[in-house]
């Protein structure tokens, strides 16, 4: 009998496994597969809104107003950028925004040059064919060479590392499954020492929306089914960041809040804008007319602004800057090193006016 | 789409009618809402069941009028 090679195959299939393992700590490993939205109702949402142009562009108010905003934190950084990366386009509001004319209103300077003219090339990526493509005719396209791509996916982009110069986002990563891979393949094509500027809906987006429709729905049908997304919160995104690897980040907060004449506008408007509901796992089907008659009622009553016909909608919008690591980055100096109380610099007057 | 209204711009409408209304006192969306708020942390099925059907007949009632 060949006893050796069974010996040997024995040894094989027991080896030991604390030979080689080392100790490490607790973290997720790999991809979680926890999925949330359903990609493919997005992608036909976003198509199907797109198709009707003129409200699509009616309902671009809230896409706008962020672009602006987000292009603002741009005015901070004295850079030109050569290759631009518009993550999640939508109807290309970034670019659109870039090319605003005097985006610095300053009394010392009374005239800025718009933002494209430090932009060499916008790249502008977007899972929906329609919607990307809707304002390619208008005028705006000749002052900034924009380059439209349509990819099948967000999560996974089709990018060598070390690509853009900066990365921009605006309100399309709060329908990523898994942000976190998403924020380290940002961070992998970014190049060195260049910055992720993003913005996203967090967490008490809707919550008038979300709290009468759940309270509606209990008090008809007995039960809730899931009718507004879940969404990343302000003290998950700084973690999430740091664990893609950004460095010196810049997380903050802005709340808009859109006063509408009822609920049911409220829900079309959140529909042409192709922000409609993709939960997976949600009941499918429009939301019957009891549960919407009922939810009207209750927003009112919770929400409804004592002057005025109309109800408010809040969007609490999160901005997050990072940085990709690089040489020669300005380094945060330690904890308690200050020498200057802020206080000092910025008054400490209760109104919160600046001092003299 | 244009020139024809939507079934969801018709249902607002007549629903808008219903939570509006002052000559008859209090409208009926008002007070199924309170009647639900007045207890949100605790809310089962059907417990303003009497308010949400008056608030239903003025909806089918505003409706029949357009």
């Amino acid at each position: 009998m060949p006893r050796g090679p069974l010996l040997a195959r024995f040894f094989k299939l027991y080896d030991p496994p604390t030979a080689t393992a080392t100790r490490r700590y607790a973290i997720q490993s790999g991809n979680p597969t926890l999925k949330v939205f359903n990609p493919k109702t997005k992608h036909l949402q976003k198509e199907r809104a797109a198709q009707n142009v003129e409200l699509s562009r009616r309902v671009d108010y809230l896409k706008d107003e962020v672009a602006t905003r987000l292009c603002e934190r741009l005015l901070d950084i004295k850079r030109t950028f050569h290759n631009v990366l518009d993550l999640g386009a939508n109807s290309c509001n970034i670019a659109h925004a870039l090319t605003a004319p005097n985006p610095d209103p300053n009394l010392e300077t009374p005239t800025s040059l718009p933002l494209a003219t430090r932009i060499s090339k916008l790249t502008c990526v977007e899972t929906s064919d329609a919607l990307l493509h809707r304002d390619a005719d208008l005028p705006f396209n000749n002052e900034l060479s924009i380059q439209r791509e349509v990819i099948p996916n967000l999560e996974m982009l089709p990018y060598l590392p070390n690509t853009f110069d900066a990365i921009l986002s605006s309100l399309s990563i709060h329908w990523v499954n898994d942000l976190p891979s998403l924020l380290s393949q940002v961070n992998t094509i970014l190049k060195p020492d260049c910055p992720f500027i993003a913005a996203m809906f967090g967490g008490d987006t809707l919550f008038e929306l979300r709290a009468s429709l759940q309270l509606a729905d209990m008090e008809r049908r007995g039960g809730v089914s899931p009718h507004v997304s879940p969404l990343a919160d302000v003290r998950d995104v700084g973690g999430l960041l740091t664990r893609a690897g950004f460095k010196m980040l810049t997380v903050d907060v802005e709340d808009i809040v859109v006063e509408f004449p009822d609920t049911f506008t409220l829900m079309e408007d959140l529909q042409a804008m192709g922000e409609s509901n993709a939960i997976l796992h949600r009941q499918m089907g429009p939301i019957s007319r009891d549960v919407l008659l009922a939810n009207e009622a209750i927003y009112r009553e919770l929400h409804k602004e004592d002057r005025g016909r109309g109800i408010p909608a809040t969007f609490r919008i999160i901005f997050m800057i990072g940085w990709k690591e690089g040489e020669g980055q300005a380094q945060p100096l330690p904890r308690g090193s200050g020498e200057v109380n802020l206080k000092d610099i910025l008054g400490g007057n209760v109104n919160g006016t600046r001092g003299q | 789409m244009s020139g024809k209204i939507r079934p969801i711009e018709k249902f607002a409408r007549a629903v808008a009618q219903c939570s509006t209304e002052t000559d008859i006192g209090v409208p009926q969306a008002a007070s199924y809402g309170k009647c639900v708020v007045a207890d949100y942390n605790a809310v089962y099925k059907d417990m303003c069941a009497k308010e949400f059907m008056k608030l239903k007949d003025c909806y089918l009632a505003a409706a029949k009028k357009r």
